[in-house]
């Protein structure tokens, strides 16, 4: 249930706007319909109006609008790029949305620690190529990280292909400056691997989904660059040979650093899709290995990748550490998104994730579930963290197949908590998944949830009406 | 070929607000505010259209108006949602409603629309006036010489640098002309002196001596716009001087005028298809291999926007499609001529210059254009230039940013494009080179206009590489 809480959305006080400008400069401060029809979506498929959008240079600021949105009792919302699939930065109840953009410093790079410190409206992707020129690398890679934000990364403790061998987001956060829903700055953990010191904060905050509290400083913990890297891409008809060889790669002392895979409904739909003279995209598991790390250390790895898959009777197999290959290789991998809308203007996206044993019996729980319902799923994933990307495409129009969509999501997402996985590997809860918690969660331990928010959050005006 | 009124743009309904392109948009990357950013257009136009919540059209008009037109957030999209013609068609409606964000471009290009006679400086200058103090006419260059396209068309070939030849379809444009006068370069020939050849010798074109066995291999037309005959008349010498040391035979038509784009980019469809016409037809039945421009923002307008604005059935069509389709930018046309064996001639500078060159956003490679050399990886086609100018090397650029000009954005909102250059001359600083190169009209507007960006006075020359090509066939 949600809190008996009345907001003021929708005619937010005209005081509080004067308020925030006084504070921040009008120029950091919207509240035109036109301009807040720009921060009232991210990439799910629902729409909040805010009621005003705020852009914050440090903490201070930061907790000076909170303490202001406590005065008016009013939401607070953080956004980054607004890139997210869970909801996670939308004002559902309107209120102020908190844009991180204009904070996108790097404030340090402490070499000797190995530890870089940042504002969180940075870019993924820029504080990758600044790392990579001093030769350091911070791995966890979305999809999105060319633009979503580490602020936001962290809030849904992003993850990607690089999640085989490196982790996820929440490997690499080691401190976190925080402003609680009670306008206070804390700072969580230290720079030091072991960190024994009351709760771990820092790790709760990560994937919180912006309902703690709003981030003002990240300090995120990096590797040295790996000097090099080789792609095999290939291809089994036989589903559980490719499953088996997968798994023999994972076991190795030197785990590939990417498992792509896509299933025989991925395949089917990039091949008519994707055309390029050097690989071929057919069979019914198809997988994208990686190595990295010194140039010997690749080609050792590579070696020995390429002897094992071959045990297992691939069908195509094609290996690469040219530049121009490896972009052909990623490109069909890329492929997959457009190549959906052939099946339909509305894809309900879902990125379960299942023990890895489970994979291929999600699958064919998959290839049931798009005959049973006659809609088409189209699914591809994280082989190496049983991340499957789920995509159940329909005709928005078509009101009876979209109702057969969300009994489909139904079923998956039933299947995928009897098969011990979690209703979201890397997007989130949010708004998308609140209603199937229960799936997964009794009330016991959906209430220590909402009493951790409630430590927090009193008021109950950060990010409210997500998760639960 | 799809047309606007045959299918109305609904590209825009595959938009999944996914954010890829806001990192690419040079009017989100200033602010860092979505209002200004393609995502935040594409939700604009959506709303504005299925009438969901009730929006002021003078609002709107801000948001558009700030769009460059440069299309990297469809280059990037993966949707392929056609931004760029969404704001289009968002400024044609808005014009329509003469909503005032535009009415400042309507007295500039007043000036501008008048065909052959195009008076840049003042459309310039009068677009300054009402924040004439603050300017002080800083973006009224002044012309680098006179025009170059001429009171009749113009003939170069290889056996003399330029003659005049009678204008319509003319077989003399085709055979080899009879009267073949050295009318430019140093040694004139006095005693043919007559009033053109003062005119051909002030267009500046070298030439090319005639016991050169590539002479006329293809006839191509010369596409100058209104900067690179108005404003830097160099350019357009310099092109037909690369074109005809390669043995290519080069018609300018004198009734060509601008291509449009600054109508378009304010919503004017009317003039912009007028002035479409008009050059169409400066082109038509004249026996052409080509068309070529050496500006990329006229290649962008005429190549990709001419024929989506008239009727597939309606008067000028067949003409302006017929027009777009041949004409190639002035690096296409050299990989072209490469295609059909046409060896392109080798140059050396006299003293060897390090050079970043800056891709402008209007420049497209053609389709399936694949990298051959380290400069077309770097640049794409431009690079195969690069590659015969020995002496030239090229740096990298290490994000290839925008240059912030946009053309009639620059003039709407100067302030913000100067921010957007100031981020370009970041990168370039990082290359540290001796000379700035591109080819667009727009963007060496912008990069020329650096004063005060760079500290320390440090004044980078900014060129055209054809100029630089140009100049190392003198040899």
């Amino acid at each position: 249930m949600e809190a008996a809480v009345e907001y003021l959305s929708n005619y937010m006080d005209k005081k509080l706007i004067n308020e925030f400008e006084m504070l921040l400069g009008k120029g950091r401060v919207l509240s035109e319909t036109e301009e807040l029809l720009c921060y009232s979506y991210d990439a799910t498929s629902k729409d909040f109006m805010p009621d005003a959008v705020v852009f914050p240079l440090n903490a201070e600021e930061i907790s000076k609008i909170v303490k202001l949105c406590l005065k008016y009792n009013t939401p607070v919302v953080g956004r980054g790029s607004g890139s997210g699939f869970s909801g996670g930065s939308l004002p559902l109840k309107g209120g102020v949305v908190v844009s991180f953009t204009k904070m996108n410093r790097i404030l340090q790079l402490d070499e000797e620690n190995m530890f870089v410190t940042v504002e969180p409206g940075i870019i993924n992707a820029d504080l990758k190529s600044y790392l990579s020129e001093k030769g350091y690398f911070y791995p966890p890679d979305p999809a999105s990280y060319e633009f979503s934000t580490i602020g936001g990364n962290v809030a849904e403790c992003s993850g990607g292909p690089a999640a085989v061998k490196y982790g996820v987001t929440k490997d690499y956060v080691a401190v976190l400056e925080v402003i609680t829903g009670e306008g206070e700055i804390i700072d969580t953990g230290s720079k030091t691997v072991k960190n024994v010191s009351g709760y771990n904060l820092t790790q709760l905050f990560t994937g919180s989904e912006g309902t703690l509290g709003l981030f003002s400083k990240i300090t995120l913990k990096i590797l040295s660059k790996p000097e090099a890297n080789s792609l095999i891409l290939v291809s089994f008809d036989d589903i559980n040979n490719g499953f088996n060889a997968a798994i023999s790669l994972l076991k190795l002392r030197d785990r590939p650093s990417m498992l792509e895979f896509m299933d025989k409904s991925s395949i089917e739909s990039v091949k008519g899709y994707f055309k390029s003279d050097i690989i071929k995209i057919d069979g019914n598991f198809l997988f994208i290995v990686e190595a990295d790390g010194s140039r010997e250390e690749v080609d050792k790895s590579i070696g020995e990748y390429e002897k094992i898959l071959k045990e297992f009777s691939p069908i195509f197999l094609f290996v690469s550490g040219k530049d121009e290959d490896k972009k052909v290789i990623m490109d069909a991998r890329k492929a997959i998104s457009p190549s959906l809308r052939k099946y339909g203007d509305l894809k309900i996206n879902n990125d379960i994730a299942v023990p890895i044993n489970k994979i291929p019996g999600m699958l064919s729980f998959l290839e049931e579930t798009s005959r049973k319902y006659d809609i088409p799923i189209i699914n591809f994933g994280h082989f190496g963290d049983g991340n499957i990307h789920v995509n159940i495409m329909l005709d928005k129009n078509n009101a009876e197949m979209v109702r057969k969509g969300e009994s489909a999501k139904y079923d998956i997402l039933k299947k995928t908590v009897e098969l011990g996985g979690s209703l979201s590997g890397e997007h989130g809860i949010g708004l998308e998944k609140k209603e199937f918690m229960k799936l997964k969660y009794g009330d016991y331990y959906m209430n220590v949830l909402k009493n951790i928010k409630k430590a927090f959050d009193p008021q109950n005006i950060i990010n409210p009406g997500k998760i639960f | 070929m799809k047309n606007k009124y045959e299918e109305h743009n609904s590209t825009y309904l595959n938009c999944v607000h996914c954010g890829k392109c806001l990192p690419v948009c040079p009017s989100y990357s200033i602010g860092l505010n979505e209002f200004f950013s393609p995502r935040g257009r594409v939700r604009l136009v959506l709303t504005d259209n299925a009438d969901k919540l009730p929006l002021r059209a003078s609002k709107v008009a801000e948001s558009m108006s700030a769009c460059l037109l440069c299309g990297r957030c469809v280059k990037i999209c993966p949707n392929d949602v056609k931004i760029d013609e969404l704001v289009i068609d968002e400024k044609i409606k808005l014009n329509e409603l003469a909503v005032r964000a535009f009415s400042i471009d309507k007295f500039a290009l007043k000036a501008l629309r008048n065909k052959r006679k195009v008076l840049l400086k003042s459309a310039l200058k009068i677009a300054n006036i009402p924040v004439i103090e603050k300017l002080a006419g800083r973006y009224a260059p002044n012309p680098e010489g006179k025009p170059f396209i001429a009171d009749s068309d113009l003939i170069f070939n290889a056996d003399a640098a330029a003659m005049q030849a009678p204008s319509g379809n003319h077989p003399a444009l085709r055979a080899p002309l009879l009267e073949r006068r050295e009318v430019i370069g140093e040694s004139i020939d006095t005693s043919l002196e007559n009033p053109r050849s003062l005119l051909l010798k002030k267009s500046g074109v070298i030439r090319q001596s005639a016991d050169e066995d590539c002479k006329n291999i293809f006839t191509a037309g010369y596409f100058g716009g209104c900067v690179f005959n108005n404003i830097y008349p160099q350019i357009s010498a310099d092109t037909v001087t690369s074109l005809t040391k390669n043995g290519i035979e080069v018609f300018v038509p004198k009734t060509q005028g601008c291509c449009g784009l600054p109508f378009i980019s304010s919503g004017d469809v009317k003039s912009f298809r007028e002035l479409a016409l008009n050059n169409a037809r400066a082109f038509k039945d004249k026996n052409l291999d080509y068309i070529v421009t050496s500006c990329a923002s006229c290649s962008y307008s005429i190549n990709k926007l001419y024929p989506l604005y008239f009727d597939a059935n309606g008067e000028g069509y067949a003409e302006v499609r017929q027009f777009s389709e041949k004409l190639l930018n002035i690096w296409s046309f050299f990989k072209e001529l490469e295609k059909k064996g046409v060896k392109i001639k080798t140059g050396k500078l006299k003293k060897e210059t390090e050079a970043v060159f800056h891709i402008p956003c209007h420049l497209s490679n053609m389709e399936g254009f694949k990298p051959s050399s380290a400069n077309e990886n770097l640049i794409g086609e431009a690079g195969f230039i690069a590659d015969k100018i020995t002496g030239l090397e090229l740096k990298p650029l290490k994000y290839n940013y925008c240059c912030g000009n946009g053309g009639m954005f620059n003039i709407r909102h100067y302030d913000l494009s100067k921010e957007i250059t100031r981020r370009k001359f970041e990168e370039i600083k990082e290359a540290s080179p001796q000379e700035i190169l591109t080819s667009c009209s727009g963007c060496i507007f912008s990069l020329k206009d650096q004063k005060g960006i760079l500290k320390k006075n440090e004044s980078l020359k900014v060129s055209h590489l054809i100029n630089v090509y140009a100049e190392s066939l003198k040899e």
